[in-house]
C-alpha cells in the first residue's frame, strides 16, 4: 500500500470483498448513512485502476507514505475464518506537509489454500467525524 | 474599506479577490453577516428538541426545533460570559446548559434561571437574557436559511428564479420531499471558498480534463454516458440567475438511458414518478440529470447531495457533503444514491477530490502576480440575457460565473453594516 504495489494488494482480496471506511462514527448503517469508502470488489478494482491510470491529481507528485501497524489481535477464530484487529499510524508526505492518519483496522480473513484472503476490511479512522483533507491513496 | 469595484471587470476578475485577507474580512460583513445563508434542512431536526450546530461565516449558531415545534436559529453563545452553550454537533435536548457557570436555556431559547440567582439584583429580568435569536429565519421546501442582518430582502426575493430549479431537484422524490439524515462527509482544503461554487458549476468545461478516467468508470458502472455533454455542446444549459445563483439546467440535454433492463425497484420508482407528475415530466426526470444548483453564497445541490461551503479564512475552506435520500422512493434507489455518491464525492471519491486538488493549486498559483487577471469570458459574445436579468449559455460557457461575480461585486460594494448596536 505504501509502495503503490496495487496489483499485489488487489490479489489479497476475496471475490466478495468489502472495503469499508465509515463516516462520522464507527458503527453507522451503510444502507442509511454515507461512508467515506464503501467498495465492493468491482469498485475496489476501479479504485486501483484509477490510481494506476496516472490521472489522480492528488497523486501528482506521488506522496511518500509509510505506516506502522501494531496491537495486532486475533479476536475471533473460526474453522476457516479469522477476525483480526490492529491499530495503524500512517504518515503521508506531500506538497510541503506531512499528514498523520491513524485508526483501527478490522480484517475478516478467510482461509483459502494454505493462506488467507481479505473478505472484509473496515477502517475506523480516528478522524472520521472531522474535516479531513483528501484521501486519495489506500488506507 | 476595500473597494472591489475595480477588481471585477466583466470578463475578468482580479486574483486578489481569492488571496487578500482584507477581502475576506469584508466578505464576512458584506456577505456572510448580511445575506440569507443556508443553515440546514428540516429533516435534520424532525422532533421537538432536535438540534444541529452550524456556523454562518465564522459565527457559531444552533438550529433547533423547540418544544413548541417551532424552528429557531440562535447564536451559540451564553448570555452570561459568552461561552458556547452547545458543543455537540447534533442531538436532542430539552435544554442547553452552558458548561462554564451553568446558565441553562430551554430549547425555545428562554433562560430558565441564572445559577445562584440569589446573588443577582432582584430587578434582573430573565426575559432579558434568553439566547439571542438570529433576526431572520425562513425556509423554502425544507431548506432553512437565516440572516445575521435584521434588514434585507425576503428569502423569497433572494431565491427568486432559483426556486424553479430547487423544485426540479425535489421533484426527483416521489413524495416531493427529501431526507438528508445521511451523515456528513467533512472535508477541508487550502483554498478560498469561492473556488468551490465556481468549480462545482462548470464541470462540463473542466470535466474532460480532470475527470476523464472517473467519468469513463462511472458510465461503465451506471450505463449513463455523460460524455455527450461536452462532445457536442448543448445550448441553453448554463444559467446565471439574478442574486448570484448559478444553475446547470439539463432539461434539454437528454442522456442515453442504460441499455440494460431497469431493476424492479427502478421500475417501481419510475411508476411512482409517473403517478405523481404524469408520464411526460416523469420521462424527463428519468432521462436527464437533475439541475445542478448554486444558491448564493453557501448552498449547492449536486446530483446526489447537498453541499455546504463554509469559509474559514481567505485560504482555508470546509466543505460538507450531505447525500439526499428521496422520501418514499424504494430502498434500493436510495441505497444506490449513497453508493453513487461515495463513488463521486468525499475525500476518497473518484471525482470531487480532483476538483479540490485543483482549488489548492489555484490558491498557490494566484500568488503569481505577473498578470493579475483571471479570464472568465467563454461565451460572452453569445450571452442570451432574459428579461428577468438571468442569462443562458452553452454547456461550457462561463456566463453564470460572470453573473456570480457581478452579484458579488454589488453586494461587496454596498455600504458596510452599521457597527453592532449597543444594548439589548
Amino acid at each position: 500500500m505504501d509502495e503503490s504495489r496495487y496489483e499485489e494488494w488487489l490479489d489479497l482480496w476475496s471475490e466478495d470483498a468489502l472495503y469499508w471506511v465509515p463516516c462520522n462514527d464507527d458503527d453507522i448503517d451503510p444502507a442509511r448513512h454515507v461512508s467515506i469508502i464503501y467498495d465492493d470488489r468491482e469498485r475496489l478494482v476501479q479504485r486501483v485502476d484509477r490510481l494506476k491510470s496516472g490521472s489522480v491529481l492528488a497523486q501528482q507528485p506521488k506522496p511518500r507514505m509509510r505506516r506502522l501497524i501494531s496491537n495486532i489481535e486475533i479476536v475471533e477464530r473460526g474453522s476457516a475464518q479469522l477476525t483480526v484487529h490492529s491499530n495503524f499510524i500512517l504518515g503521508v508526505a506531500r506538497g510541503g506537509t506531512q499528514q498523520i492518519w491513524a485508526g483501527r483496522s478490522i480484517h475478516e480473513l478467510r482461509s483459502q489454500g494454505d493462506s488467507f484472503k481479505i473478505a472484509r476490511k473496515t477502517v475506523l479512522l480516528i478522524e472520521n467525524d472531522q474535516e479531513i483533507p483528501l484521501l486519495q491513496f489506500l488506507i | 474599506m476595500i473597494d472591489v469595484g475595480n477588481l471585477i471587470q466583466g470578463t475578468r476578475i482580479h486574483g486578489s479577490l481569492y488571496r487578500d485577507p482584507s477581502v475576506f474580512a469584508r466578505e464576512l460583513d458584506a456577505i456572510w453577516y448580511k445575506v440569507w445563508v443556508y443553515v440546514g434542512h428540516e429533516s435534520e431536526i424532525p422532533r421537538p428538541g432536535d438540534f444541529v450546530r452550524r456556523a454562518i461565516g465564522l459565527q457559531p449558531v444552533i438550529l433547533v426545533r423547540g418544544a413548541d415545534g417551532k424552528i429557531r436559529v440562535f447564536f451559540n453563545r451564553c448570555r452570561h460570559r459568552g461561552n458556547m452553550v452547545c458543543h455537540l454537533e447534533h442531538g436532542n435536548a430539552a435544554a442547553f446548559r452552558c458548561p462554564y457557570h451553568g446558565w441553562t436555556y430551554t430549547n425555545n431559547g428562554a433562560l430558565i434561571e441564572p445559577t445562584f440567582s440569589e446573588g443577582y439584583d432582584a430587578g434582573l429580568r430573565k426575559e432579558d437574557f434568553g439566547l439571542t435569536p438570529l433576526p431572520r429565519v425562513d425556509s423554502y421546501r425544507g431548506l432553512i436559511f437565516a440572516s445575521v442582518s435584521p434588514e434585507g430582502i425576503s428569502l423569497d426575493e433572494h431565491l427568486g428564479g432559483v426556486k424553479e430549479f430547487i423544485d426540479l431537484f425535489m421533484d426527483l422524490s416521489p413524495s416531493g420531499e427529501i431526507d438528508v439524515r445521511t451523515g456528513i462527509q467533512k472535508l477541508r482544503y487550502a483554498g478560498n471558498w469561492k473556488f468551490m461554487p465556481e468549480n462545482s458549476m462548470e464541470g462540463d468545461y473542466h470535466g474532460p480534463f480532470i475527470h476523464k478516467v472517473a467519468f469513463a468508470l462511472h458510465s461503465k458502472r451506471t450505463g449513463f454516458d455523460v460524455s455527450s455533454l461536452y462532445k457536442n455542446e448543448i445550448p441553453d444549459v448554463i444559467r446565471s440567475i439574478p442574486g448570484g445563483h448559478m444553475v446547470e439546467d439539463y432539461r434539454k440535454a437528454t442522456i442515453e438511458p442504460p441499455k440494460r433492463e431497469p431493476s424492479p425497484a427502478r421500475q417501481a420508482y419510475a411508476a411512482a414518478l409517473e403517478r405523481r407528475y404524469g408520464p411526460q415530466k416523469a420521462a424527463q426526470l428519468l432521462t436527464t440529470i437533475a439541475p445542478l444548483i448554486y444558491v448564493f453564497p453557501n448552498l449547492l445541490y449536486l446530483m446526489t447531495h447537498i453541499r455546504v461551503v463554509q469559509p474559514v479564512s481567505v485560504d482555508e475552506t470546509y466543505v460538507y457533503y450531505q447525500p439526499v435520500l428521496l422520501k418514499d422512493a424504494p430502498d434500493e434507489i436510495n441505497v444506490g444514491r449513497l453508493r453513487d455518491h461515495e463513488f463521486m464525492f468525499g475525500a476518497a471519491g473518484f471525482i470531487s477530490p480532483d476538483d479540490i486538488e485543483i482549488m489548492e493549486r489555484n490558491q498557490i498559483a494566484l500568488h503569481a502576480a505577473g498578470n493579475e487577471w483571471l479570464f472568465i469570458g467563454r461565451g460572452a459574445h453569445r450571452d442570451k440575457v432574459l428579461p428577468d436579468g438571468s442569462s443562458i449559455g452553452h454547456t461550457m460557457d462561463e456566463n453564470h460565473i460572470r453573473g456570480f461575480w457581478q452579484h458579488y461585486g454589488r453586494v461587496m460594494s454596498l455600504p458596510a453594516r452599521e457597527p453592532a448596536r449597543a444594548g439589548a
